[in-house]
C-alpha cells in the first residue's frame, strides 16, 4: 500500500516532460481522462493506456510508474471481481459480456491509474498550485490541493511506521480469511486517519499564526509561461484526443 | 541476551543507516541507545524484535535468529514502544487499547483483565479508562502507548524516547518502574536524548554516530569524555559540564561525588 503511493510520489528531474508547464499536462489529463471515462471498448482503453508509455519513457519514470500500476493489483482485481460478480448476476446473463465488461473496467483503471501517476511524478506541487492561480482558480483552493499532494509521501511513509507499530504489538496482517484480514488494517487506518486530522489542525494553525490570509491580495514569486514545447504537447493531446473520439463519433465504437 | 553480529543496513543503496554493528546487550540489563538525529537508534532498535532483517550480519535474540523469526513471534518477547504514540492509538477505550496486544497474543481473558488493571494503576490512566484515546494530552498519550506495551509482559522492553513531554514527575515515576521492571530481571533499552535522565538512572550507554557505535560502557567513563559528546551532537549532563568548568581532575555524573571533589580542590586552594 505505501509502495503504490510512492508511484504518485513527485521526484524532480530535469526531463522536458518534468520542464513543462502544468498547465499544459493538465490539458492532457483531462482529455485522456475524458476519453478513459467515455469508451468502454477494450482496445480504446488499451490504447489510452499506452499512450502514457512513451511519456514515462521520456520522463524516465519507469521504476517509479512501474510501482505505481503494480502497486494497484490488489485494486484492479477487486474490480474485476466487483464487476463480474454484478454482470453474472444481472438478469440477462452472459457469461463472455460479463467477462468483457469487467476486464474493460480494469483497465480502464489501469489507464487513470497510470495517466495520473505520469503527472503527479512529474510536477511539482509548487508549480501545479501556480498554474492554478494563473488559471484564477481561488488560492484557499489551490493551496488545499497542493497541501494533499505533498502529504502523499508523508503519508506513505507515515502507514509504513503505523504498520511497524502494530505488528510490534502483535498484529498479523496476512492473518485469517478475507474478512479478518480487512478487519486488520483497523488498527492501520484509524492512527493514519487521526494523525492526518491532528497534522491538518497543526498546519492549519501554525498558517494562521503566520498570517496567512489576513491580506486579501497575494504576490507570486514566480509566473508560469507557456513555451513551444507546452504547445506542441497541448496540440498533440488534442488531435489525439480529437482521433480517438472521432471513433466514437464516425465508427460507432463505444 | 541480545548479539547484533557486524550487522549492515540501509534503505537506499549506498547510505548505510547502520554499518558493521556488533554488541552485545546482556540479560536483565537497563541500558541508553544515544546518539545525534538520524544515527541509527530506531534503525537500530527496529532489527532487535525483526521488524527489519539485517542485510548483512546477523541479530539474535535469545537463541533466535531473527531472520529465521517473524515478527509476531519475536514481539512477544521483545516489546518495543514507538517515538510518536498518534503512531499506534485506535481503539475506542484506553482499556480496550491497553488490552490489544494481548488479545493478539491470545492472552488468557482473566490474566487480560489483571494486567490492564495494573497498567492502569502504574500509569495512572485509570480515571480515562472509558475515554477514546485521542482524547488524552499528548504526555498522556505517551504514557498509554508505553503502558500498552508493558502490560503484555515482555521480556525484554524497548523504548523510544519515552521521556519526551513528560514532566519531571512523570519521569521520574517512570525512572523508578524502570529500575523496578529491571529487577524483577527485564532487559531495558532506552533510546533518548535526555542525558539527565541517562546521567541519574541507567547504568550503561551505547553511543551511535552515523551508523557506527562509537562507544559503549558505563554511564559515567561515556558520558565525561568530550570528545564523544560532541561527535555525536549530545550535550553534556550538566554535573559534567559543572566537573568541567570546575577543571576537576575527575568530572563525574554523581553529585556527591561532584561536590566532594570541588570541596577538596576548594580546601587545597585555601592552604
Ligand atoms: N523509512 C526510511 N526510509 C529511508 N530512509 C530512512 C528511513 N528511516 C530512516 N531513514 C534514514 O536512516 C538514517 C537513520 O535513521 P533513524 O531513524 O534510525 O535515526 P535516529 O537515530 O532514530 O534519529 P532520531 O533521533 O531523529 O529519531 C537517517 O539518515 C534517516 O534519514
Ligand atoms: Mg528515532
Amino acid at each position: 500500500m505505501s509502495k503504490m503511493l510512492s508511484g504518485f510520489e513527485f521526484r524532480r528531474g530535469t526531463t522536458i516532460f518534468h520542464k513543462m508547464d502544468p498547465r499544459a499536462k493538465l490539458v492532457y489529463i483531462v482529455l485522456f481522462t475524458a476519453l478513459s471515462v467515455i469508451f468502454l471498448n477494450i482496445f480504446v482503453l488499451i490504447a489510452i493506456f499506452f499512450s502514457t508509455i512513451p511519456i514515462v519513457l521520456i520522463a524516465r519514470i519507469n521504476s517509479k510508474w512501474w510501482q505505481s500500476i503494480w502497486g494497484s493489483k490488489f485494486f484492479i482485481a477487486m474490480i474485476f471481481l466487483f464487476n463480474f460478480v454484478i454482470f453474472v448476476f444481472s438478469p440477462n446473463l452472459n457469461l463472455m459480456s460479463a467477462l468483457l465488461t469487467a476486464t474493460s473496467m480494469s483497465i480502464r483503471f489501469l489507464a487513470l491509474i497510470s495517466i495520473f501517476s505520469v503527472f503527479f511524478l512529474t510536477t511539482s506541487p509548487e508549480d501545479l498550485t501556480q498554474s492554478m492561480v494563473q488559471l484564477k482558480v481561488p488560492y484557499d483552493y489551490a493551496l488545499t490541493f497542493n497541501m494533499a499532494m505533498r502529504f502523499v509521501p508523508t503519508l506513505s511513509r507515515e502507514t509504513q511506521i503505523i504498520m511497524d507499530a502494530q505488528k510490534s504489538r502483535g498484529l498479523e496482517m496476512e492473518k485469517g480469511n478475507l474478512i479478518q484480514r480487512i478487519r486488520n488494517y483497523i488498527p492501520v487506518l484509524i492512527p493514519l486517519i487521526i494523525s492526518s486530522f491532528r497534522r491538518a489542525e497543526l498546519v492549519a494553525d501554525a498558517m494562521e499564526s503566520r498570517a496567512f490570509g489576513a491580506s486579501k491580495k497575494r504576490v507570486s514569486m514566480f509566473i508560469l509561461t507557456l513555451g513551444w514545447i507546452d504547445a506542441a504537447f497541448i496540440i498533440i493531446s488534442a488531435l489525439g484526443f480529437i482521433g480517438i473520439l472521432s471513433l466514437r463519433l464516425f465508427l460507432g465504437i463505444a | 541476551m541480545i548479539t547484533f553480529k557486524d550487522v549492515s543496513y540501509s534503505y537506499t543503496p549506498g547510505a548505510y543507516a547502520l554499518q558493521n554493528i556488533s554488541l552485545i546487550i546482556g540479560d536483565g540489563e537497563l541500558v541508553a541507545v544515544l546518539g545525534e538525529n538520524g544515527a541509527g537508534k530506531t534503525t537500530l532498535v527496529k532489527h532487535i524484535n525483526g521488524l527489519l532483517k539485517p542485510q548483512s550480519g546477523s541479530v539474535i535474540v535469545g537463541d533466535t535468529d531473527t531472520k529465521k523469526s517473524t515478527v509476531a513471534n519475536l514481539a512477544r518477547r521483545v516489546g518495543l514502544v514507538f517515538q510518536n504514540p498518534d503512531h499506534q492509538l485506535f481503539a475506542e477505550t484506553v482499556e480496550k487499547e491497553l488490552s490489544f496486544a494481548m488479545v493478539n497474543f491470545g492472552m488468557p481473558p482473566e490474566e487480560v483483565t489483571k494486567r490492564v488493571n495494573w497498567a492502569l494503576e502504574e500509569f495512572e490512566l485509570a480515571k480515562y479508562k472509558e475515554k477514546p484515546p485521542f482524547l488524552l494530552s499528548g504526555g498522556e498519550r505517551k504514557r498509554l502507548a508505553l503502558a500498552s506495551v508493558l502490560s503484555y509482559d515482555p521480556q525484554t522492553i524497548i523504548l523510544d524516547e519515552p521521556t519526551t513531554g513528560q514532566d519531571d514527575r512523570q519521569k521520574t515515576r517512570m525512572a523508578n518502574l524502570f529500575k523496578q521492571l529491571n529487577s524483577d530481571g527485564k532487559t531495558i533499552i532506552v533510546v533518548t536524548h535526555d542525558m539527565e535522565f541517562v546521567a541519574n538512572f541507567i547504568p550503561r550507554v551505547i553511543l551511535i554516530s552515523k551508523g557506527k557505535v562509537l562507544a559503549e560502557g558505563p554511564t559515567e567513563e561515556i558520558l565525561t569524555q568530550k570528545e564523544y559528546l560532541e561527535r555525536a551532537s549530545l550535550l553534556p549532563p550538566q554535573l559534567v559540564d559543572l566537573s568541567w568548568k570546575l577543571s576537576l581532575s575527575k568530572p563525574s555524573i554523581s553529585f556527591e561525588k561532584v561536590t566532594s571533589e570541588a570541596l577538596r580542590m576548594l580546601e587545597e586552594s585555601r592552604r
